[in-house]
């Protein structure tokens, strides 16, 4: 089968419960906005294709399943994540304070250069914000990571946000592409398939993203 | 932070292990309410992965506190490297090591170099395998929990052959490469393999059926095996010795054999960073269908009370807060001992060790994944089973190697495994030219088998066993249905989880016009 994009770039969303996690996946792939979506029950990831400079990009977006409940993320999660989105509830100043707990929680288990993005949720409910945009942006500028305010419910900043997510790995790998040559140090290994033929080694799909 | 849990649910999984994590899995799947909960801070108890840092807390922690000191004993931490390496007072951070360059033949390691990078280290507690087409790779595919993990092949088998390593032929295409048999040896060998696959159960208990008091040794040797392929039979393939009941060597050499030729050279895989993985891809499937996470939770009493229509319910105390549940699924060395019944028959511990070298065992000119079958040195030995895996499966930094040892306890650890170690690592601490690598840290300890079934005196909890000392997953695997079995009579176990592309919203959702949507698989192909 041919392949019908140029780079698969796995992507998690990270943050308290509540902050619109499920939203913002719901409002970048399918364009939706339901209250009904909330639960996220079922949804393990959504995948949508975009446009980078030419480049077909597909998005492996990851929710947390719930598991942040009681942060117990498990560290399988983080695994192979190229790009994290950190979200907080502009109008629940305690997720805004628990970014910094999760940005640790990222160092702790993500790979080191995972590309990381702050996004301030909710900035519709402007009558019951907690949390200044000002103290956003001095919270990325602090941890140097990119930040905007978004709102899944009227779609403003959603597309920018991922958009520019992935322009920034996208760069990064091709910085590394250029610098060194090597094939990732995981190429080899693989998930296992139902309906593989899997009989000569050569055809083993290769789980480096970029062939 | 947790005291917004929910009290009452279906099914509380205690302990995040192997076994307990399928029953979670497979119960919140067909639509069970789940609560799982682990009394640590992490996922996987006995089963769990570390990184250096996360693995010098479980060394002090087994160390200080003896009610854990039950299942882990023995342990013996030991490095053979200077705290700090001599350019580092210079160098500053340029030893650390980047991924992406290329890393010099041999580094001189030192123990800050360890703690410098201990996020690289994935180091298993239950290290195992998994058969190509063993029932675990046959769960993860037809359960499409496959997706949350990541495999490597093992490279080769090896095995202790006249006073040193040999790579053991296990394909049609090793067979006739090797130059270790003659062309006589081959033919025989390709023979006695090709008739195993052949047999059926029924043929196999019949062909069989006078050889049920001897040992598969006899009936290699009548066979008319040469030493060497006996060895190769017996010990690599079967992972037997010298008192393997016959049957019991036919069908290891069978399971073997059937999953050869499906992934790679070898019928193994391993899982990416580690073992500890596994039981959280089944975690995570829980949490998608709605299961309730919450770690770091001890409970502190179980009981049953009952309430309308005479139903029983058990109930966990916890943080000053009672869970009720209709069937509690805990492990075995989380449960209350009052409750088991009967006392698990004595059976015969463990023996691990891990090392961390400087290179493999046997250098090869990919990175090898090795599977090496240690028979039994001495006569009343057992045989050892050791996995060495490199940094490519995120077990270790560039330039190391993290070395599993596991074996039956006859005396303890140290005692059982270290001559083994010595036959393949300079152990020595000195800076001496070796052909052997160099063992740069060692951990040596003994964990109790807890892998036997037991049963619970109060209907409606059900134990699950500890890690075995074999080679794979499959009883856990087999306990996990069983239990499930118990608690959901009739269902399904692990139907296969939607694909997100095959998830449909009944609400009215209207695409973006300006994006092209595909809907291919969601892994590259060629």
């Amino acid at each position: 089968m041919a392949k019908t994009y140029d780079y698969l770039f796995k992507l998690l969303l990270i943050g308290d419960s509540g902050v619109g996690k499920t939203s913002i996946l719901f409002r970048f792939s399918e364009d939706a906005f339901n209250i009904s979506f909330i639960s996220t029950i079922g949804i393990d990831f959504k995948i949508r294709t975009i446009d980078l400079d030419g480049k077909k990009v597909k998005l492996q977006i990851w929710d947390t399943a719930g598991q942040e409940r009681f942060r117990t993320i498990t560290t399988a999660y983080y695994r192979g994540s190229m790009g994290i989105m950190l979200v907080y509830d502009v109008t629940n100043e305690k997720s805004f304070e628990n970014i910094k707990n999760w940005i640790r929680n990222i160092e702790e288990n993500a790979s080191a250069d995972v590309e990381k993005m702050i996004l301030g949720n909710k900035c519709d409910l402007d009558s019951k914000r907690q949390v200044s945009k000002e103290r956003g942006e001095q919270l990325a500028i602090e941890y140097q990571i990119k930040f905007v305010e978004t709102s899944a419910k009227d779609s403003l900043n959603v597309e920018y946000a991922f958009y520019t997510l992935a322009r920034d790995i996208k760069a990064k790998m091709e910085k590394k592409q250029e610098a060194s040559n090597p094939p990732g140090g995981r190429s080899g290994a693989h998930q296992l398939k139902a309906n593989e033929p899997q009989r000569k080694p050569t055809s083993w799909l290769s789980r480096c993203s970029v062939l | 932070m947790d005291d917004d849990l929910p009290t009452d649910f279906q099914v509380i999984v205690v302990g995040t292990g192997m076994v307990e994590s399928i029953v979670a899995a497979a119960c919140s799947r067909i639509g069970k309410n789940v609560l799982h909960l682990d009394l640590s801070d992490h996922y996987g108890g006995l089963w769990a992965s570390y990184n250096f840092d996360g693995l010098q807390k479980f060394i002090k922690e087994v160390n200080s506190d003896p009610k854990r000191d039950l299942q882990v004993y023995n342990l013996c931490e030991k490095w053979y490297i200077e705290k700090e390496s001599p350019e580092a007072k210079d160098g500053g951070d340029e030893n650390k090591t980047d991924d992406s360059k290329a890393e010099p033949a041999k580094k001189t390691w030192s123990q800050s170099d360890f703690t410098a990078e201990y996020r690289k280290f994935n180091i298993d507690m239950t290290p195992k395998l998994l058969f190509s087409r063993g029932p675990l790779v046959e769960l993860l595919i037809s359960s499409n929990i496959a997706r949350y993990a990541e495999f490597r092949c093992v490279t080769r088998v090896l095995t202790w052959l006249n006073n040193r390593l040999m790579p053991v032929p296990c394909s049609r295409a090793d067979v006739f490469a090797t130059e270790a048999v003659t062309t006589v040896e081959k033919r025989m060998l390709m023979k006695m393999l090709t008739s195993i696959v052949g047999y059926n159960e029924d043929e196999m208990n019949n062909e069989f059926k006078d050889w049920n008091d001897k040992t598969f040794q006899d009936y290699l040797k009548h066979k008319g095996l040469t030493p060497n392929l006996i060895h190769y039979v017996l010990f690599a393939i079967a992972g037997g010795n010298n008192n393997m009941p016959c049957l019991e060597g036919v069908k290891e050499c069978k399971k073997f054999l059937m999953s050869l030729g499906r992934y790679g050279n070898t019928p193994f895989l391993w899982p990416m960073y580690g073992s500890g993985e596994l039981p959280q891809c089944f975690c995570r499937l829980c949490a998608v269908f709605g299961g309730v996470y919450c770690l770091n939770r001890p409970i502190d009493k179980v009981g049953t009370k009952t309430v309308d229509e005479g139903k029983t319910v058990v109930t966990i105390e916890s943080k000053a807060k009672t869970l009720n549940c209709d069937h509690l699924v805990i492990g075995i060395n989380e449960c209350p001992k009052e409750l088991i019944s009967p006392e698990p028959a004595e059976s015969c511990d463990i023996s691990k060790a891990v090392f961390i070298t400087n290179g493999s065992i046997m250098a090869s000119e990919k990175e090898p994944l090795s599977l090496l079958r240690f028979p039994p040195l001495a006569d009343d030995d057992k045989a050892v089973t050791v996995l060495e895996v490199g940094p490519a499966t995120g077990s270790c930094p560039k330039g190391l190697f993290v070395v599993y040892f596991i074996a039956s306890k006859s005396k303890d650890a140290e005692t059982d495994l270290k001559p083994y170690a010595e036959r393949i690592f300079d152990m020595s601490g000195g800076d001496a030219e070796s052909d052997k690598p160099k063992c740069l840290w060692s951990l040596f300890y003994n964990v109790k088998d807890t892998s036997a079934p037991v049963s619970s005196v109060v209907e409606g909890v059900h134990v699950c066993s500890g890690p075995d000392a074999g080679l794979d997953f499959d009883r856990a695997v087999e306990q996990a249905e069983q239990i499930f079995k118990k608690i959901c009579p009739g269902e399904e176990f692990l139907p296969r989880a939607p694909d997100p592309e095959e998830i449909v919203f009944e609400d009215d959702v209207t695409h973006g016009p300006e994006f092209q949507r595909d809907h291919d698989d969601d892994e590259p192909k060629e």
